[in-house]
């Protein structure tokens, strides 16, 4: 019952924004966001209870949907007012921003809601119309070069993974005759049967095709534009909610290639792209001009983290990085939120032009500086945490040289992120730009998003810890 | 072990056949219009191998799914993308660093690597199109980058776009024919869509840029 309410809302609302005009329509995507929140989190907890028929993993992968989306969805009740769009916004692209923003939150609700793995390619190809449509939205040269970018490049990228879908089925036929349903518990049921080149090919493809989507490197370069050129609520849901979706199918993938062909070939092509995508996003974040192309290569910097302790094996590092999603897309839609505020107030993106956010934005600049120095692992926000666990779990196993290298890539990205930070939000104001803010829906959203980045290093709820476990087992560890 | 191939099988290996060297005349085509001809006689084909697949493992759904995708893909996108070229400059230029005969080795490398990629997995395939199917799929699917790469114009992106999901559509209704009718129908209509989005794109950067040039995407980097 559950989650078909958590798709009909975000359905519903973004149905009634092409009609309602947006003042009414902003209030209830405001609404839609926290209710959906509310019943993601309701059907978290009776996962973690082996009830709801969800398993952990799709339960685990809704959360960073709850976590991004009902803020996103309070925060859009300040977004579509004077500051972010002109006094005078033209109010189609307010309604087709609201209509767009809630289709876009469906749709990234339904891929961990599937285990069907044809209908998990389909719907991760629906998030990726309308995120191209979002991004394209504010009609300047950049975002339609990044939205052109990020639908050719996501699209071809997700053309890879259909064919791992077909060659998974066509390893299937087999055991299970010619005309089945592609459902990821009938392949584990069956592992043992399938043909292990096939199994592996499948997942190749899938680490290529999906992992486009995720923002993986050397499939990454469409990350970047669509993120920093969209509109600021796009960004941090693209970031947040939508690299975690792909993880998600990725890790469907890898659960059926663990069981029939041991983890080898999953933690060798994991450690690949997550070094790679490391190396990338922390030497990158050192030359970064722009505020949201910043925040972008942390994220493929995250995915390359996460990447990395699903590689160690240890169920420690696998732990780490199923938490490490959570925590950044809690992080990540912080730092979105508020860079979207800040950049609004000195209108302009450009780092260079941005100093003393903190005396500006008193509090949008200080939960700026916050999320930022949680995308840096500073403790004693929940990054550091799960950080910490993908860590110790590496450092436990034989790689533990890489687990060193993976540290040293962590220290070159902290430094770039550190030193960001410290000089958007520090210093001295320009004279020019209007000092407070009052703005209560989006310092309510990102007062909501900086609890959960603050409380998840502090403690992790009992239920989560039950997912972590749950969901980690359903992965298999090394073998 | 040669295999004695049946006559609907030798007439699907042709239409394989024919699929590609379709495919592979893109890389000669300058004219936007040629490209779309190449992708609507492409999908009349694959409709075809869809039909075929449908009557001989007499899955009834396939025969629909094959006239669904001659009259959307074999008619409807086709004029659709024609309508789109109108008003738009006609010829679709190569990088100067790549001729003609350089892109068809670099797409027959491409396919030589489906090949070896195919003949590693012993596969159940299909009765319909045996042993050929995946390396045809694959060969489909990694020259539409290839024609994606080379031509920096957003209608050729399009069109290599729609021949790549050409390439996907006839690897599913050979090596998994048994996929569920409704995500056939799904594939169809997300591609439609897909399209249409495209089209958005295509047209906002006609009107910014006053050309489909590609080249004119150069101001985010790094």
């Amino acid at each position: 019952m559950l989650p078909a309410v958590v798709i009909a809302i975000p359905f519903a609302t973004a149905l009634s924004s092409l009609v309602l005009p947006s003042r009414v329509s902003r209030v209830l995507t405001g609404i839609a966001g926290a209710a959906t929140a509310a019943c993601i989190a309701s059907i978290a907890l009776a996962a973690a209870n082996g009830r709801g028929g969800l398993d952990a993993l799709s339960a685990l992968f809704l959360l960073p949907v709850g976590i991004v989306y009902g803020a996103v969805g309070i925060y859009s009740t300040w977004y579509v007012r004077a500051e972010s769009i002109g006094a005078d916004g033209d109010e189609r692209y307010r309604r087709e921003f609201l209509a767009l923003t809630n289709a876009f939150a469906c749709a990234e609700v339904v891929v961990p809601l599937l285990t069907n793995m044809a209908g998990l390619w389909v719907a991760l190809e629906v998030t990726t119309i309308l995120a191209a449509l979002l991004v394209r939205l504010q009609g300047t040269s950049a975002s339609l070069e990044a939205a052109w970018k990020y639908i050719l490049i996501a699209s071809c990228g997700l053309a890879i993974g259909l064919v791992g879908v077909v060659v998974l089925y066509a390893a299937g036929v087999g055991p299970l005759g010619s005309r089945y349903s592609p459902e990821w518990g009938q392949y584990i049921a069956i592992a043992g049967r399938l043909d292990p080149n096939a199994v592996r090919l499948a997942f190749l493809l899938a680490l290529i095709g999906f992992g486009t989507k995720m923002g993986l490197a050397p499939m990454h370069t469409w990350l970047p534009d669509a993120h920093g050129a969209g509109p600021t609520p796009t960004s941090a849901m693209l970031s947040g909610i939508l690299l975690s979706d792909a993880l998600y199918v990725i890790v469907r993938f890898a659960a059926i290639t663990n069981d029939a062909v041991g983890s080898g070939m999953t933690r060798k092509l994991f450690f690949i792209v997550g070094l790679l995508s490391l190396f990338v996003g922390a030497f990158f974040l050192l030359q970064q001009r722009d505020i949201k192309r910043m925040l972008a290569y942390s994220s493929i910097e995250h995915m390359g983290i996460v990447a990395c302790g699903l590689a160690f094996g240890a169920p420690l590092a696998i732990l780490g990085a199923f938490l490490h999603m959570v925590n950044h897309a809690a992080a990540k839609g912080l730092a979105f939120l508020s860079a979207g505020r800040i950049a609004a107030r000195y209108e302009t993106r450009e780092i260079d032009k941005i100093s003393g956010a903190v005396a500006v934005l008193p509090i949008s600049g200080t939960l700026f500086a916050f999320a930022g120095l949680a995308l840096a692992g500073m403790p004693p926000f929940g990054v550091f945490r799960s950080e910490l666990m993908i860590l110790a779990g590496g450092f436990s196993t034989d790689d533990w040289p890489i687990a060193a290298l993976v540290l040293g890539l962590l220290l070159v990205a902290f430094a770039g992120i550190v030193r960001w930070v410290m000089k958007l939000t520090g210093g001295d104001a320009p004279k020019f730009v209007r000092r407070g803010e009052r703005d209560i829906g989006a310092i309510g959203s990102m007062l909501l998003i900086s609890l959960v980045v603050l409380g998840l290093g502090l403690y992790v709820p009992v239920p989560l810890e039950h997912l972590l476990a749950r969901a980690a087992f359903i992965l298999g560890g090394r073998g | 072990m040669l295999h004695q191939l049946t006559v609907p099988q030798a007439l699907a290996g042709t239409i394989a056949m024919l699929l590609l060297i379709v495919q592979l005349t893109l890389f000669r085509s300058v004219v936007v219009a040629e490209f779309i001809r190449v992708y609507a006689l492409q999908s009349w084909l694959v409709a075809a191998i869809c039909f075929g697949v449908g009557v001989t493992e007499r899955a009834w759904d396939l025969v629909v799914l094959a006239f669904v995708t001659l009259l959307f893909k074999g008619i409807l996108l086709p004029r659709y993308m024609q309508s789109l070229a109108r008003g738009i400059s006609a010829r679709i230029e190569l990088p100067a660093r790549i001729n003609v005969l350089l892109s068809l080795v670099l797409a027959g490398a491409l396919i030589g690597l489906s090949i070896l990629t195919s003949i590693q997995l012993p596969l159940h395939y299909g009765a319909f199109l045996p042993r050929a199917d995946l390396a045809a799929a694959l060969a489909m699917v990694f020259t539409g980058f290839l024609v994606a790469i080379l031509r920096p114009n957003a209608l050729a992106q399009v069109v290599a776009f729609l021949t790549l999901e050409n390439g996907l559509f006839f690897g599913t209704i050979t090596l998994a024919p048994g996929l569920p009718f409704v995500i056939g129908i799904l594939l169809l209509i997300d591609v439609l869509v897909a399209v249409v989005v495209f089209a958005v794109l295509v047209r906002a950067l006609i009107e910014q840029h006053a050309a489909a040039s590609v080249t004119v995407f150069e101001s985010l980097r790094g």
